[in-house]
């Protein structure tokens, strides 16, 4: 209960000076101290809660104190635990409200003052929670922009009308050169070569709209927001169907499919991964309803409703028939897989709904019910159709005319061509005769039942006036390209979560809306902003204004390369995606210990679930040190792979049967006799001439301690999973003493570089400063670099490595 | 290098990171008062991933059906009989502990791996971090080597204590680390040289910049440099041992193991994971569980008298662990199959009081019969022998409040003398 008075003092010694004079005059409880508590303390602290063993709602329970320390001592601030925590830095440990915002100076003074004035409180009352206030609002404009650059312009002005009385440092924005390289970065996952930036530099004034356009329309643009994609969806190789997820996702964005149609295509999809590989989503989760309802409700409307899975919402307002209703469109959903051995994983409809209410815990079972399905989010209802929806409309009308007719019968066909693959060649008679056949019977309504029910589903939630659809993956997509998100955690809407610049992002959620969620238009407002190219502030910058002003999106906060992009920068600037040695010119006699059967055997067994990978090659070593490989996915085989599944023979099977069949072969896979062998040491020539592929294509996520894993790629085992930006030791091991670093660094005699260097080192410094950090040197760095490279090859790769490792390269300019 | 130096203030970070006040978090300044008298400072965990059978290792059942082929042996403790697989062991049980009442939940290998390594059970928004994380981040590091070491696999993840928290990997013991060197062909000087440029580049950003990641990332560079030419990097080097060490440990890579644990410890390393697999013996378990014991036995005895030798295991807290056991009826397949309901565990040093055992198993060894052990007790026990404060509570990234140890577990206080 009591602390000794020692660590009091040290703590508010440290914490920042509590008597402070700016309120001399005794607070008013009634207008000043208890909307302060009522606002930020009570809904934690009261007699339902009693976080910490604290009331605050009384004042008998206040004076109690917690379980650890008084909370208030009438007229001594500096013994008082609730003034201690409320002084506390944002990121401290211990610091007071623990949710939502921190207080604000001044209601922290006036609390300060109110205590040092004897903590009064007026006999009998007792206080109750205040909701938080909804965020300021300035006006949206209503008017349509005639294109990107006007929408980039009109949401320049109104986060500058939102950030207005803030007390924010708006940066300059950055140069052009740094304009290429984050956008080039950012957009399509790597740092721009040589050819990319001198086209860039002789292009007009108008070079940074046309930069945006062409990487908007480059094919790696595809490729690296499939992993954004993949990490807010959670997709691993390694789980049925997760390959298969991967490669239509990254289809769908090559093709330009429009966000809400892929979301209703994620959520609604049945049947089997290689004839609908969006039914990877719902595999995903082992078509598990509670599992889905919660990762569906979080990733696609960014409520964390999974919270009231097992109780109401601890910091919301959800209530867990809330969650009982949303899970009942899943409660239909079953997981089937064919009888036969490694037979088809699919989706499919039961008759009989088994998400039940009352929870297991909270009724007998003969008491509970079936759920009826209810969408449990309030539609936004302004009376009259909105101008952004009227103009979503009208191109989804013009789409529709375009489409009219095609897809049925194509989708209906390919269904057809992906179980049937040996029927024949496509045009062959017999072929045609039995799809025709096949399209009066309803395939989908005799093995892939369709779902019903999520179909509904899928319409509410991409609604256009379902307000969180496009809320929630704006906030994604901007966070990723600016820095930080609206609302933090980006998958956290709530009144209590502190979204600031509503305003703001209203107006890019209705831009994406109206453009009929078309994700590229979506990334190009938010790069032709200003806030997109704002600069860092300088480094003798105060820390709260730098951190308010980055949060405020005034300032660019520092963000380092996410780990694909890292990789895929450094194959790029060390010409590593191709061969940069002649045959032979790196032959070299490697000592190294191989495995040899001795021909004896012993049963293994393996229990480890081995990482599933796609390999095309095999990796590198075998010491345990296998952390750079990339090992490659092709989408387009994952896709068609001629799997075969007849579907005479797909039965429904129990769940049971299918553990017990699968039990039975991974007892055959584990107890396998396996070649013993012994380690011998053998020496042979290599070429050692190594190519790497790019990232974006790895089997994902990668193996633990590999290269992107700890440059930060996420496990996707979680909900609410981000990706790790912090620094670490293993990160710099990796890149100062691996392979792809390295062999970046050499100059390989088939690069541009090593010629150039021959005639002028000057200019194979400016190429080198050029090709790897996107600008030229400084007069003082090509003075160190001349010192350094010193006309060999050898000081090149010195230069370039260093380059390499440099602070500058893996973080943003 | 303890994994709370880097610090960090950005979103999503863990508001405990930065949290010093007189450099330490202001929860371990409150907890003063209350700490208790923890004696154990390093783990060492063998991890037996695939569920090891209780009733052929610590808790054999002679004259039951169940019993299978192995028979019970005296130990060094009155009263107290292991299998005959750990003949050493079995001398060095007077140091030991047996936990045989644990009463497990969870049948499946990844669920029962996550608790067992966690403390906590899967859960949706939140992956726990593992034991040796959750050392090493309320644990000061000492010395220069990384506090977390995983040998021969992967320790369980960091999860929310993020990237700094993760084990420092070592693929297999004695093979050298090829990323503590500078590439091949690039000599020391050179390399030194390289880092010299490095640094002004480095500088040069930041007295432009200053951000804090740009300085996070600067430190990890420094610790990086630091443990490449710390002189402790010996202790990974098992060629100093003599040969008849080596031998003594059993000459396998489970052996080099453990050896290599007991030189990190030496270093001060905090803690030592050392993984090994192959226990999920539906068939032809007891072939499989001889050989097994022939790895076992002479590592984790060598191991035990050595810490004791050099005066290390009063300090040094060997836990021996798996996810589940096996089934007591033994298949038609000659295996055992799952078990959770009740299952074993060894733990030696670290303070804990030696020679006891922990509850029992009924006669088939089939259910508890007294003592429940709860997994998360496991962990209470652990997180109290090293003095961590068992209600702490962090908050995630994602500003969620969580427990290190679960409320309802306690320690084994019986083994708190």
């Amino acid at each position: 209960m009591k602390k000794s008075q020692y660590i009091t003092l040290s703590l508010v010694a440290i914490a920042g000076t509590l008597a402070l004079p700016t309120f001399a005059a005794t607070p008013n409880f009634k207008t000043e101290v208890q909307p302060i508590l009522e606002a930020n303390c009570v809904r934690c602290h009261t007699e339902s809660k009693v976080k910490g063993g604290l009331r605050i709602d009384t004042y008998e329970g206040l004076m109690e104190g917690g379980d650890t320390a008084d909370a208030v001592v009438p007229g001594k601030p500096d013994e008082s635990e609730l003034l201690v925590r409320i002084h506390l830095r944002p990121i401290d440990e211990g610091v007071m409200p623990d949710e939502g915002q921190a207080l604000s100076g001044e209601e922290v003074a006036i609390l300060d003052a109110w205590v040092e004035a004897g903590a009064k409180w007026p006999k009998g009352v007792t206080l109750t929670e205040r909701k938080p206030e909804k965020p300021r609002r300035v006006t949206v404009p209503t008017k349509t922009p005639a294109n990107n650059a006007e929408a980039a312009v009109m949401l320049d002005d109104l986060l500058r009308r939102e950030n207005a009385e803030t007390g924010v440092i708006t940066t300059k924005t950055i140069g052009d050169d740094a304009f290429l390289r984050r956008a080039t970065i950012d957009l399509i996952g790597r740092i721009p070569t040589m050819k990319e930036i001198r086209e860039y530099q002789n292009w007009g004034e108008d070079r940074r709209a046309r930069l945006i356009e062409k990487l908007s329309s480059n094919h790696r643009f595809a490729d690296r927001w499939t992993i954004f994609m993949a990490d807010m969806l959670r997709i691993r190789s390694n789980v049925t169907g997760g390959n298969q997820l991967l490669a239509y996702i990254h289809g769908s964005l090559d093709q330009g499919k429009p966000y809400d149609d892929l979301v209703r295509e994620l959520i609604s999809a049945s049947g089997r991964v290689n004839s609908n590989p969006a039914v990877g989503y719902i595999l995903g989760d082992d078509a598990a309803p509670m599992e889905l309802a919660a990762a569906t409700s979080q990733i696609f409307l960014g409520v964390r409703i999974g919270c009231a899975m097992c109780h109401d919402h601890p910091f919301d307002d959800w209530e867990q028939k809330h969650f009982y209703d949303l899970a009942a469109f899943f409660g239909k959903t079953k997981k089937m897989q064919s009888r036969r051995q490694g037979g088809a994983v699919y989706t499919t409809e039961g008759d009989e709904m088994m998400v039940l209410w009352p929870p297991e815990d909270k009724a007998a079972p003969d008491k509970r019910r079936p759920v009826k399905p209810k969408f449990p989010f309030q539609m936004s209802d302004p009376g009259t159709t909105p101008p952004h929806i009227k103009r979503f409309e009208a191109v989804r009308l013009a789409r529709a005319e375009r489409n009219s007719g095609e897809d049925e019968a194509a989708s209906l066909d390919a269904l057809l061509d992906s179980v049937e693959p040996d029927l024949g060649k496509p045009g062959d008679p017999v072929l045609e005769e039995a799809k025709e056949e096949s399209r009066k019977l309803n395939v989908h309504g005799d093995i892939y039942r369709s779902s019903e029910l999520r179909t509904q589903l899928a319409d509410l939630i991409t609604d256009p006036r379902n307000d969180y659809f496009a809320r929630a993956f704006v906030n994604r997509v901007w966070a990723e390209l600016v820095g930080h998100g609206f609302v933090e955690p980006l998958d956290n809407f709530s009144d209590y979560s502190g979204l600031h610049h509503p305003s703001t992002l209203d107006f890019l959620a209705q831009e994406f809306i109206a453009s009929g969620y078309n994700f590229r238009t979506l990334v190009r407002i938010i790069t032709l902003s200003d806030v997109y190219r704002r600069s860092a502030l300088p480094a003798e910058t105060d820390i709260e204004i730098r951190e308010k002003s980055e949060l405020n999106f005034a300032a660019a906060p520092t963000r380092r390369m996410i780990s694909e992009v890292l990789y895929d920068s450094i194959v790029i600037a060390g010409h590593l995606e191709d061969f940069k040695w002649p045959k032979g010119a790196n032959s070299k006699e490697v000592t190294r210990e191989i495995r040899v059967p001795t021909g004896e055997y012993t049963i293994i067994e393996t229990d480890e679930p081995q990482p599933v990978m796609m390999a095309e090659k095999k990796p590198m070593r075998d010491d345990g040190y296998d952390l750079e490989s990339s090992l490659k996915i092709d989408f387009n085989s994952v896709l068609n792979s001629r799997e075969q599944a007849e579907l005479a023979t797909m039965r429904m099977e129990s769940d049971e049967a299918i553990k017990a069949r699968e039990m039975a072969a991974m007892r055959e896979e584990q107890e396998r006799r396996v070649m013993n062998f012994k380690t011998e040491t053998v020496t042979e020539t290599v070429d050692d001439n190594p190519r790497f592929d790019s990232a974006m294509r790895m089997a994902t996520p990668a193996p633990p301690a590999h290269f992107l894993r700890v440059f930060g790629q996420p496990a996707r085992t979680g909900l609410g999973e981000f990706r790790d930006d912090a620094s670490s030791l293993r990160q710099q091991l990796l890149m100062l003493n691996g392979r792809m670093t390295h062999e970046a660094s050499r100059v390989g005699t088939l690069e541009p570089i090593h010629r150039l260097l021959k005639k002028d080192q000057n200019l194979a410094i400016d190429w080198a400063y050029q090709e790897i950090l996107t600008r030229l040197p400084t007069a003082e760095e090509k003075a160190d670099a001349r010192t350094i490279v010193n006309n060999s090859a050898e000081g090149m790769a010195d230069l370039r490595w260093a380059l390499l490792n440099s602070n500058e390269f893996r973080f943003l300019p | 290098m303890s994994c709370s130096d880097y610090q960090f203030t950005r979103r999503r970070m863990l508001k405990t990171f930065s949290a010093s006040l007189l450099g330490m978090p202001v929860s371990q300044l409150l907890a003063q008062g209350t700490s208790l008298e923890a004696k154990a400072e390093h783990v060492i965990l063998f991890w037996n991933s695939g569920g090891m059978s209780h009733l052929d290792t610590w808790d054999p059942k002679p004259g039951r059906k169940v019993q299978g082929e192995f028979n019970p042996i005296k130990t060094s403790v009155e009263g107290m009989e292991i299998s005959e697989i750990f003949p050493q062991l079995a001398k060095q049980m007077h140091h030991g502990t047996l936990i045989r009442s644990i009463a497990g939940t969870n049948g499946d290998h990844g669920r029962a791996q996550y608790e067992l390594q966690t403390g906590f059970n899967q859960s949706p928004n939140i992956m726990h971090p593992g034991l040796g994380s959750l050392v090493v981040h309320e644990r000061e590091p000492l010395g220069d080597l990384p506090a977390l070491v995983s040998i021969s696999g992967q320790a369980a993840r960091s999860g929310y204590l993020g990237q700094q928290c993760e084990a420092y990997f070592v693929g297999r013991p004695g093979q050298k680390d090829p990323y503590l060197t500078f590439p091949e062909g690039i000599s020391h000087a050179r390399g030194m040289q390289r880092l010299q440029i490095l640094e002004k580049m480095n500088r040069r950003t930041s007295d432009q910049k200053g951000a804090k990641e740009l300085k996070a990332s600067q430190t990890a560079l420094k610790d990086a440099v630091a443990l490449m030419e710390s002189p402790a990097l010996k202790a990974f080097d098992l060629k100093e041992e003599i040969p008849a060490t080596v031998e003594k440990y059993g000459d396998t890579e489970f052996g080099r193991g453990a050896l290599l644990a007991r030189r990190l410890v030496e270093k001060g390393v905090r803690f030592v994971q050392v993984n090994r697999g192959g226990f999920d013996n539906h068939g032809n378990i007891f072939e499989a569980m001889r050989n097994h014991g022939a790895a076992m036995d002479p590592a984790i005895a060598s191991l035990i008298s050595d810490l004791k030798a050099n005066g290390k295991l009063d300090k040094t807290l060997v836990v021996v662990l798996s996810e589940f056991g096996r089934t007591p009826r033994i298949n038609d397949g000659g295996g055992r199959d799952h078990w959770a309901r009740v299952f074993s565990c060894m733990m030696a040093g670290g303070g804990l009081k030696g020679g006891s055992i922990v509850g029992a198993s009924d006669p088939d060894g089939m259910e508890v019969a007294e003592r429940p052990v709860k997994v998360a007790d496991l962990h209470a026990t652990l997180c109290h022998a090293l003095g961590i404060d068992l209600n702490k509570e962090l908050t995630t990234p994602q500003g969620r409040p969580m427990r290190l140890v679960r409320k309802e577990a306690a320690p084994i206080n019986e083994l708190f003398t």
